[in-house]
């Protein structure tokens, strides 16, 4: 029972960091919250399921096409969805709009794809039981996005860009870096980071336009527990609640674990405001 | 030439007493040769459109028949349908359209009963005759809404028959009972339980599970350490279902599932990892749409299968859609018929005498203080992966 939850724990646990990780991406460019992020891993796996089963292209070229798809949605999402809103930051009004976009999202998949599961391919065929691939690619897949996203932030002239928009939006502004481009290339990499969720969780999640809603709630916490911006933090977190969430389905059921799970985070959030790993934010008085 | 308001007012008001008088003449020729106006209330497109697709080809096939036969004594069957998506508020809208602006005689539908419960006090103030293969129990009220009949078994009969196939087919004792989270699924799973209960069956493990919760091992460890012998299952979510499967089959676990219609669905068969994951799947199914062992169906229903060959389309439909579709528009035409009238009142009193009439989907009883008129009796299990031109195996045990 332990290695079934561990196995399953750790699964759910990176598709959940994963849209953690795509929550933080967007954020950092443009301080909003874009509801969006778990409709992005919806369609991660519907694509793929379109791309490799119904349309039969081979697996790489599916993936390919996948992260492109969503990258592009993410762009969409950024000039129709955040940038109209980006001067009135403190109403908030992009919830609303990103509500409404991840909302037109589901819809538009929920009548052009369909509204019951479908079929996610096998991608790799290796593993059983335990050690069947639906539960380590997930794992695996976001440990190298992890990896990846430390290379790009901290080695490549780009990451720094984006590192610079996200800690001081003004200085760097002022010191001529393209501001909106950057937030447009943020933007299609959270598409690309979501699609990949969505992707590498398909034989777990399937193909499913319900997973949008699931993913958004589920994929909120660990950036919640992790601290807002910190993907360090949100990968700690997901697999935390992902852990957590199974041992509470093996020990208390189904409905119950998600009231667990909630508790839980509140808990945790009366604890710790900022998050378990966010730095208390220093205000000028 | 001028035209005064009084001019018009006067020529308007004669035209229209005219148009009256000569309306009122016409009444009787009209009404011994006006058609039979059957409301159709379809689910054609939308989420729960596939039903509504399949009763449709019947209501059809069965509006043809009896034209091409003459009619009824005379009169045409003439088929309004109206697709409401499967949006009670559609439903609605068109329910009232069809009662006050069309002038249906009888409505058939809707055939979900989140639409039905939305309409069937509208169609009962207008006393208006209604059929409908809905299964809630609350949409059948005979004091309340003494205008609606139902077809098809209700959920407490399909309840009586999972039951029964556990107790005495399956013989297993202990049963675990499963749903989702939906308040179809925890209504169905709590009036399970509480049958088995009464029953003296003892239900070791009762759970709803969230239709998107990714893992099934946790449910299924706890109904198999609670010694489980037999899962029944009550949700219309396809990637539960499939992800049960699965698991049981990952566990090495040859418990049987018994219960929901939609375990038979196509969309299981393309869900589970292996086609044998679906192998000891009961899902239920009906006496009259079920091969025997020798894969014959019953007689009857092989009449209506070779009427229906080159002229419906089985391959994607459930036998049972298309024949209670039949049924429906037989009933109303038959009620014309034996009453010599399409009032309400006369069908609604044709319908309660109704003993023993031989359905191609059932053979319905109504009465005037029992509208569910569908016997348990000739509700079965199926073998949930043997479907073969919308019609599937009796499970065993038969």
């Amino acid at each position: 029972m332990l290695a079934s939850i561990i196995a399953s724990g750790l699964a759910v646990g990176a598709v959940y960091a994963l849209i953690g990780i795509t929550y933080n991406t967007m954020f950092a460019t443009s301080r909003v919250m874009s509801f969006t992020a778990g409709q992005l891993g919806m369609l991660g796996g519907v694509f793929g399921s379109l791309f490799t089963l119904r349309l039969g292209l081979p697996i790489l070229p599916a993936l390919v096409l996948t992260l492109a798809c969503c990258a592009l949605i993410g762009v969409v999402t950024e000039i129709v969805a955040v940038r109209p809103v980006l001067k009135s930051l403190d109403q908030h009004l992009y919830v609303l709009t990103t509500l409404a976009v991840a909302l037109l999202i589901q819809h538009m998949t929920a009548m052009e794809w369909s509204t019951e599961p479908q079929p996610f391919p096998r991608l790799l065929d290796l593993g059983s039981g335990i050690w069947d691939e639906k539960y380590w690619l997930p794992v695996a897949v976001c440990i190298l996005t992890i990896l990846g996203l430390e290379y790009l932030y901290r080695r490549t002239l780009v990451g720094r860009a984006f590192v610079a928009i996200a800690e001081d939006n003004f200085a760097a502004r002022a010191l001529g870096l393209p501001e909106r481009n950057l937030r447009i290339a943020s933007y299609a990499l959270a598409g690309a980071i979501g699609a990949l969720a969505g992707f590498a969780g398909g034989q777990l999640l399937l193909a499913f336009f319900a997973n949008g809603p699931l993913l958004n709630f589920y994929g909120f916490i660990p950036v919640a527990l992790g601290g807002l911006g910190n993907n360090r933090g949100a990968v700690i977190g997901g697999f935390l609640l992902g852990l957590f969430q199974q041992a509470a389905n093996f020990l208390v059921g189904g409905i119950f674990s998600s009231v667990a799970v909630f508790t839980l985070f509140i808990i945790v959030l009366l604890a710790a405001p900022q998050g378990m790993f966010g730095a208390q934010a220093a205000r000028r008085v | 030439m001028t035209i005064t308001r009084r001019a018009l007012a006067l020529g308007g008001t004669s035209l229209a007493a005219g148009a009256a008088f000569s309306t009122h003449l016409a009444t009787p020729a009209l009404a011994q040769n006006e058609p039979i106006r059957i409301g159709w209330l379809a689910a054609l497109t939308g989420p729960s459109s596939a039903p509504g697709i399949g009763f449709n080809r019947g209501v059809l096939f069965a509006a043809e028949a009896i034209n091409a036969a003459g009619g009824v004594k005379g009169r045409r069957v003439e088929i309004i349908t109206r697709d409401t998506q499967g949006d009670p508020t559609k439903a609605v809208n068109a329910t009232q359209e069809m009662i006050s602006q069309l002038r249906v005689h009888a409505i058939w539908g809707p055939t979900n009963s989140g639409e039905s419960l939305a309409v069937t006090a509208i169609m009962a103030r207008a006393k208006m005759p209604n059929i409908h293969p809905c299964v809630v129990d609350t949409l059948i009220d005979e004091r309340r809404y003494p205008n609606a009949f139902r077809l098809t078994p209700s959920n407490t009969q399909w309840d009586d028959a999972v039951r029964s196939y556990c107790l005495t087919r399956v013989n297993a004792k202990k049963v675990a009972v499963i749903g989702d989270t939906t308040g179809y699924g925890v209504s169905a799973v709590n009036a399970s339980v509480a049958a088995f209960q009464r029953d003296k069956a003892e239900v070791v493990y009762k759970a709803n599970i969230d239709a998107t919760q990714p893992d099934m091992t946790p449910d299924m460890l706890r109904a198999r350490n609670a010694g489980a012998e037999a899962i029944v299952f009550w949700s219309v979510s396809t990637g539960l279902i499939a992800r049960l499967l699965n698991t049981r089959a990952n566990m090495n676990w040859d418990v049987p599932f018994v219960g929901h219609p939609a375990m038979s669905s196509g969309e299981v068969g393309s869900l589970v990892e292996r086609p044998a994951n679906w192998e000891k799947v009961y899902a239920i199914g009906y006496k009259s749409c079920s091969y025997d062992a020798s894969g014959n169906l019953p007689p009857r229903t092989a009449e209506l299968v070779r009427r229906l060959a080159g002229k419906v389309n089985l391959q994607d439909s459930l036998l049972w859609w298309v024949s209670s579709a039949i049924d429906a528009v037989e009933l109303i035409a038959k009620a014309v018929e034996a009453s010599n009238s399409t009032a309400k009142e006369a069908i609604i009193e044709h319908w309660n005498g109704l003993k023993a009439y031989p359905g191609y989907y059932g053979t319905y009883t109504y009465s005037p203080t029992q509208h569910n008129g569908y016997p348990t009796e000739e509700v079965v299990m199926s073998a949930a992966n043997s479907a073969k031109n919308g019609a599937f195996a009796l499970a065993p045990g038969y």
